[in-house]
């Protein structure tokens, strides 16, 4: 549908400047985790450094901070969690907006009510319930908080995406005499599969990029994930130099990079709940 | 049964008064009466499997709210109750009754604490959004339309640690921003932005809008896949040109996911704490601060946990109210706008 | 229909790949706890705000296995005021640390009072006794008559300067405040920038150091409540501090660039810091020969004793705590030399113990000079001062910083603050 000609040229040129402009921050998050850890002076922060010194950075990092070890729980923490609240939310978003409940608005809010929490404010009641519990410092607690924190996100936006499904899917599926759970697992769900890819990766990088949570609630290395290492980083008593501590960050948000961009083909134009419309 | 399919048109909130006037019957007064008047709309479906089964809706429903209320609404639950007491971590609360309440309403802190979250709302909230749309509807749909994404994508992927530090080489005097701002000529190379109100909040919110921006844009382009690709193409057949088509047509059916997108933002920028704190602590005085920073600063600065509670409790209500009446809009379950 | 099936087919790999994941997960769970079990025998964890030294408490821990077979698994958080909270916490739970670091002052008085700390005076009198701790900083560490944890590290506060700066122009370290002033005068005619401002975490220094150096028993009565932020000498700081400001000696409060790299590029020529400071040059790899210490001299000529600023971390073990008797065996391995030395040397800084080897002359000379009885040791403001307190001054002292023409304001803000506190607290 895009067509090319002057339109098209200035809307391409528009997204190049303003993707530039953007990438600008993030050239120099680049530039000065590759400079060499004793190079940064705090004014030549613009200058492209004469040596690469990324790998020496991380190995850096990785001696100070002890980051590899945490890498395998916090990818645990971050696909488990997401894939679970994916599910919760479009099992909430189908029950409440496409099934016929009482007061489906009052249950919806209740789910996404969980949102409107700030974060600081769950800390201490969860670290004491948590102890009392046995699930301090435990794999699985981290994973049941993870969890409840993503599934609000999930829940409005499956409401609000099988809300936009037109009805007769619904009826058309009861009248061919399928269960609901079928009718939910086998055409609702591949029909919001973008949706739930755009929530799932979004969720990612948010449980990735956690610190709180994984600071508070867990103590030892196997367990906590990997942004309480890398804060330990930067501090004013001793931390690390900038070039170790953006060389750091920029080697941990690698996966949600990558994430973000495998998940790319999925908005590609094709997988859209326009083709239903054809059925 | 199309007619009949029309008349029980589903709405988010149910059959409700409206729908029978519109089919030509009067509301009965009494509730009874009233679901008797339903029951012959739901009489035409008898020979197909009843849709709402109470039991099997709340199988679906139950496991989010128990995930949510066990592990959310307990611990604030625990901090209502702590906001009548008086407690500085240590040992047993002691009942205070409203006093942390009437602090508030006392303290000078709190007029900049509400201001400032004010600010946020509506900047945080339109400038994200707005920037998020626009990008969607440019990107979508051409070629390589996911590269010129990217780097607005980016940005949100970036750990907080990271993204405070660049912020803080842009902002600071005589920074990148400084830098730039002196080769082009302009005024303001050297001025200290994180210092001065609205500066502060001002630059904060545009950092934040950086890395939300991206958020925004990918859940837009969710959103335009919902756009039927036949209504699109009937409504150029019509002879609508672009703006039209964008104004009439693409914008009304992406409402399912504005209103995501703003619900989102809303929240977002009423809790907003991590850029603040880390940029300016709040400060200096107490400028910049806002409500989340305001609860965290006096829950674990000053140890008094009672009124950090109570203010939390605030922010919390706030929110609540903000993201349910603007979330309260209904979705049309029938799609397309007839 | 070839689309259903490709989103059958999807749908069946994601479902796949979702029970893999969750089934990985809980046996990850089941393999991680039972290792944790199994190596917990003689490891104590030890909670502490300091995460940067993580490594060195590492390090120190092999030390510790070696000498009594404990092992030491550090807990490191960095945020100091979540640290503090979750230690609270921790208190009322069974998932308490086996040794916390704390702060000395109002803190400590604290968890002393709700019995949640274990007394060490038998710790203390023995390493008086063997000189591996000094009565001077017992001080911070009694309460009510008796002692409770022992130090982790003891820090003072001295002016660290750019070494190439001062030979530049024919400098040397200030024995008097005037000659500290004459300095600041001489560079700020060159161009240099003498002071350093400090960013609010630390807004509190010059306050401190300006009260201290005129009027020290002001200082300690302002801490205990017995004095308002409102008395003459109090207004006399800031209205100097205000001067020294608009004389152009400080930088801009607001650069974010950090203090180490600051002095080591000779973007500032001076900074106050705890001698902790020294592991930070190292770290952006300024030559030891390129910077050096003074202790600053304070501006009230007629003191009967010299006061010197000191921040010292106790190291605690919670009452209930898990393997109490190695958790306490520590504690007193921890005031022996051997190990304070080692720490000294891994972290560049002086020590408690006046037996332990220094790591260098100049810290040696500044351990001498604070351990002399010519000297008296103030505590910090950060620990000396009650939180809520603390937590109004440092925002004000901010935006003193930035806005000195409304000392008057932000010290009626602190006063409020503090006789809100001291009226529910009785003043020590």
């Amino acid at each position: 549908m895009s067509r090319l000609g002057s339109a098209g040229l200035l809307r391409r040129a528009v997204l190049i400047v303003v993707g530039l402009v953007w990438l600008v921050p993030l050239y120099l998050l680049v530039v000065n985790a590759i400079r060499p850890s004793t190079a940064f002076t705090g004014t030549n922060e613009w200058t492209i450094p004469s040596s690469f010194g990324l790998f020496q950075n991380v190995s850096t990092a990785e001696q100070s901070s002890g980051l590899a070890g945490s890498l395998a729980s916090t990818a645990l923490y971050s696909i488990v969690s997401p894939g679970l609240a994916v599910v919760i939310g479009a099992l909430v978003g189908f029950g409440v907006s496409v099934l016929q409940p009482r007061r489906p608005f009052f249950w919806f809010m209740v789910t996404f009510g969980g949102a409107v929490f700030p974060a600081q404010m769950l800390l201490v009641p969860l670290f004491v319930a948590y102890a009392q519990l046995n699930l301090y410092n435990t794999h699985q607690g981290l994973i049941i908080i993870y969890t409840a924190l993503s599934v609000p996100l999930a829940a409005l936006v499956l409401r609000n995406f099988f809300g936009g499904v037109p009805t007769h899917l619904f009826q058309a599926a009861q009248i061919d005499g399928a269960s609901l759970w079928t009718t939910f697992w086998r055409i609702y769900i591949p029909v919001a599969l973008s949706a739930l890819v755009a929530v799932f990766i979004l969720e990612f990088t948010f449980i990735w990029n956690d610190l709180l949570f994984g600071l508070t609630l867990a103590s030892s290395n196997g367990v906590r994930p990997v942004m309480p290492a890398l804060a330990s980083l930067q501090s004013a008593y001793g931390g690390s130099t900038v070039p170790v501590v953006l060389a750091a960050g920029v080697v941990v948000s690698l996966p949600p990079v990558v994430v973000f961009l495998a998940a790319q083909r999925f908005f590609a134009r094709g997988l859209a709940l326009s083709q239903i419309a054809e059925l | 049964m199309q007619a009949e399919a029309d008349r029980f048109e589903l709405k988010a909130g149910g059959v409700r008064g409206p729908h029978l006037k519109s089919a030509g019957l009067s509301v009965p007064r009494s509730a009874h009466a009233r679901r008797r008047l339903i029951r012959p709309f739901r009489a035409s479906y008898r020979s197909k499997p009843q849709v709402t089964k109470p039991t099997a809706t709340a199988g679906f429903i139950a496991p989010a709210v128990v995930v949510v209320v066990a592990l959310m609404y307990l611990p604030f639950l625990y901090s209502v109750y702590i906001s009548f007491t008086n407690y500085d971590g240590l040992g047993s609360p002691r009942w205070d009754g409203i006093a942390n309440y009437v602090q508030l309403f006392h303290d000078p802190e709190m007029v900049d604490a509400i201001r400032n979250t004010a600010v946020w709302v509506v900047a945080g909230v339109v400038v994200p959004v707005a920037l998020g749309l626009g990008l969607a509807i440019l990107t979508y749909g051409i070629r390589h339309g996911g590269w010129y994404r990217l780097p607005f994508l980016l940005p949100y992927a970036m750990s907080g640690a990271g993204v405070a530090v660049i912020w803080g080489f842009i902002l600071q005097p005589g920074g990148a921003l400084g830098d730039v701002l002196k080769t082009l000529g302009l005024p303001g190379s050297g001025t200290a932005w994180l210092s001065y109100w609205p500066d502060s909040t001002i630059a904060m919110v545009i950092a934040s809008a950086w890395q939300a921006t991206g958020v925004n844009c990918l859940l837009f382009v969710v959103g335009l896949q919902a756009v039927p690709v036949a209504v699109l193409e009937a409504a150029e057949i019509d002879g609508a040109r672009a703006f039209t088509k964008l104004w009439r047509v693409t914008l009304p059916l992406l409402r399912p996911m504005t209103i995501v997108v703003v619900g989102l933002a809303i929240v977002a920028a009423l809790k907003t704490f991590d850029i603040v704190w880390v940029m300016t602590q709040g400060g200096p005085g107490y400028t910049s601060t806002t409500l989340a920073t305001a609860m965290y600063s006096q829950t674990f600065v000053a140890d008094s946990y009672g009124y950090g509670a109570a203010i939390a409790v605030l922010l919390t209500v706030v929110t609540g109210l903000a993201s349910a009446v603007y979330l309260k809009q209904q979705v049309q379950v029938g799609g397309v706008k007839r | 229909m070839n689309k259903s099936n490709v989103a059958f087919t999807t749908r069946r790999k994601i479902t796949a790949i979702a029970v893999s994941f969750v089934a990985g997960a809980f046996g990850l769970t089941v393999v991680t706890t039972s290792t944790a079990q199994a190596s917990s025998v003689t490891t104590i964890k030890l909670y502490n705000d300091k995460g940067a030294w993580d490594k060195y408490f590492t390090a120190v821990g092999n030390l510790a296995k070696k000498d009594i077979g404990v092992g030491v698994q550090p807990v490191g958080y960095t945020n100091e005021d979540t640290y503090d909270a979750i230690i609270d916490a921790s208190f009322r739970t069974h998932s308490k640390p086996n040794v916390f670091t704390w702060h000395t002052g109002a803190q400590l008085q604290e968890i002393v009072s709700q019995k949640d700390v274990v007394s060490t005076s038998s710790i203390w009198r023995e390493g008086i006794a063997k000189g591996d701790l000094t009565a001077g900083v017992e001080k911070y560490y009694t309460v009510g008559g008796r002692q409770y944890c022992v130090p982790l590290y003891v820090s003072y506060y001295v002016m660290y300067y750019n070494k190439n700066i001062f030979t530049k122009y024919h400098l040397s370290p200030p024995s008097t405040w005037s000659g500290l002033l004459q300095i600041a005068k001489t560079l700020k005619s060159h161009g240099v920038t003498p002071f350093y401002a400090t960013d609010v975490l630390f807004s509190f220094l010059w306050f401190e150091q300006l009260l201290v150096g005129s009027n020290p028993t002001l200082y300690n009565n302002l801490e205990q409540g017995k004095a308002s932020y409102l008395s003459p000498g109090v207004i006399s700081v800031m209205k100097e501090w205000k001067t020294l400001i608009a004389d152009g000696y400080f930088t801009n409060p607001a650069v974010t660039t950090a203090p180490q790299t600051l002095l080591k590029t000779g973007a500032v020529a001076m900074e106050p810091w705890g001698t902790w400071f020294t592991g930070n040059m190292k770290l952006v790899g300024a030559p030891p020969s390129s910077y050096g210490m003074f202790v600053i001299p304070p501006e009230n000529t007629h003191l009967a004793k010299l006061p010197i600023i000191f921040e010292t971390g106790p190291m605690c073990v919670p009452t209930g705590a898990p393997n109490m008797s190695a958790d306490m065996s520590f504690l007193k391995w921890w005031t022996t030399p051997a190990p304070e030395s080692y720490w000294a040397s891994v972290t560049s800084d002086t020590g408690a113990d006046p037996k332990a080897a220094a790591p260098s002359a100049s810290i040696e000379a500044i351990d001498k000079y604070a351990s002399s009885p010519k000297v008296q040791l103030i505590n910090r403001y950060y620990e000396a001062t009650p939180a809520p307190i603390l937590n109004t001054a440092l925002s004000e002292f901010g935006a003193f910083m930035v806005n000195p023409k409304g000392y008057m304001s932000d010290l009626k803000t602190i006063q409020a603050a503090a006789a809100q506190y001291w009226s529910s607290h009785s003043a020590s």
